[in-house]
C-alpha cells in the first residue's frame, strides 16, 4: 500500500510511442519514467505521449522528473503529449510551466489526434 | 562497554522523543476548546503521507470544500510531510511526523511538525522556481515549497520550540473557487 505504486510500459499507436503511467508519481518513479523515455527514444521515437491513469498523486519530485524529460525532449527536437491528467494536475501543470512544453489532451484518443494531425 | 553505551544512547533518545511529544502535544492544545483536532503520528517512511492526505480530504469534505480545493490540500499536505520525513526526521526510524488538523468554522488549519535532525532551507522558501531555470540545472527539483504556497491560503514556517521544523497551512471555506 504504502510502497513504490507506479507501474510503466511502452507501447505504439499510430507512429506515437505511448508510455503509460498507472499508479502514483513520486520520489521513486524516476528511474520507470526516464528509462522508458529513453528507450523509446533508441527507438527512434519522434512523438511521445505520457498517458496518465489512476493518477491519484504527483509529487514535486514527479514534476522535476517530468523537466527533466522535457528537457531532453527539446534536445532532441521531439514532441511530447500527456493525457489522462486530472483536472487539479492539468493545473499544476500549468503552474509550474509544463504546459508551455508539452501538448495536454484530456484522454488518448485526443491526444493521437492532435498529435498525428501535427506530422501531417 | 559498548552494549552499556548503545543502551544509554537509545535512552537518551526516548527520552528526547517523549519530551518532544510533551512540547508539541502542549503546542497542539492550546487551541480553543470548541475547535475539534485530529492529529496524527506518522512513522518517517515515505508513503505515510499518503495516510495524512486521506485524512485531511476526509475531514475537509465533510466541512464542505469543493473538490478542487480538496485536491489543493492533498498536494500541499503530501509536500509537507514528505519534506519532514525526507529532510526534517533524514528518514530516521525512529523518529515520528505529527500532523495536526485544526478544525475551525471557516476555516482549516494543518499543522506538521518534524523532530529537526536538518532545519528546513530557509533558501528554498521565498524563491519562485523558473522551469526554464531548471532545464539548465542538474538538480530539477525545488518545487514542493513553492507549490504548498501556491495551493494554500496562508503559509507560515516556524521552528517548534524542540528544535524541529513547522509548517503551518491554512485553507479557508470562503474561498471556494
Amino acid at each position: 500500500m504504502l510502497d513504490d505504486d507506479l507501474s510503466v510500459h511502452i507501447r505504439e499507436r499510430e507512429g506515437v510511442a505511448i508510455i503509460d503511467l498507472i499508479g502514483d508519481v513520486t520520489t521513486f518513479a524516476e528511474e520507470k519514467i526516464t528509462g522508458a523515455y529513453n528507450e523509446v527514444s533508441r527507438r527512434g521515437a519522434r512523438n511521445i505521449l505520457l498517458n496518465f491513469r489512476q493518477n491519484d498523486y504527483i509529487k514535486s519530485a514527479g514534476i522535476a522528473i517530468l523537466i527533466g524529460v522535457v528537457t531532453e525532449v527539446n534536445r532532441r527536437n521531439q514532441r511530447l503529449a500527456v493525457s489522462g491528467l486530472s483536472q487539479h494536475f492539468q493545473k499544476i501543470f500549468r503552474m509550474v510551466g509544463l504546459a508551455q512544453y508539452i501538448d495536454i489532451y484530456q484522454d488518448e484518443d485526443e491526444a493521437i489526434r492532435g498529435l498525428t494531425a501535427a506530422m501531417t | 562497554m559498548r552494549g552499556v553505551t548503545e543502551t544509554l544512547r537509545s535512552r537518551l533518545w526516548q527520552a528526547h522523543t517523549a519530551e518532544w511529544w510533551r512540547t508539541m502535544a502542549n503546542v497542539s492544545h492550546d487551541a480553543d476548546p470548541v475547535e475539534r483536532v485530529v492529529e496524527l503520528h506518522l512513522p518517517s517512511r515515505l508513503g505515510y503521507e499518503k495516510v495524512a492526505m486521506d485524512a485531511a480530504a476526509s475531514v475537509a469534505r465533510r466541512m464542505g470544500f469543493s473538490a478542487d480545493r480538496v485536491d489543493a490540500l492533498r498536494t500541499a499536505l503530501a509536500e509537507a510531510v514528505t519534506n519532514a520525513i525526507e529532510h526534517g526526521n533524514a528518514h530516521n526510524a525512529d523518529t515520528r511526523v505529527l500532523v495536526i488538523l485544526t478544525v475551525r468554522p471557516s476555516e482549516l488549519v494543518v499543522s506538521v511538525a518534524d523532530q529537526g535532525f536538518k532545519p528546513i532551507d530557509k533558501a528554498q522558501i521565498a524563491p519562485a522556481p523558473s522551469i526554464e531555470d531548471s532545464f539548465s540545472r542538474a538538480d530539477k527539483g525545488g518545487w514542493g515549497i513553492w507549490l504548498i504556497r501556491e495551493l494554500m491560503d496562508e503559509v507560515e514556517f516556524t521552528t517548534a520550540p524542540t528544535g524541529g521544523n513547522q509548517v503551518r497551512m491554512v485553507i479557508h471555506l470562503e474561498k471556494q473557487s
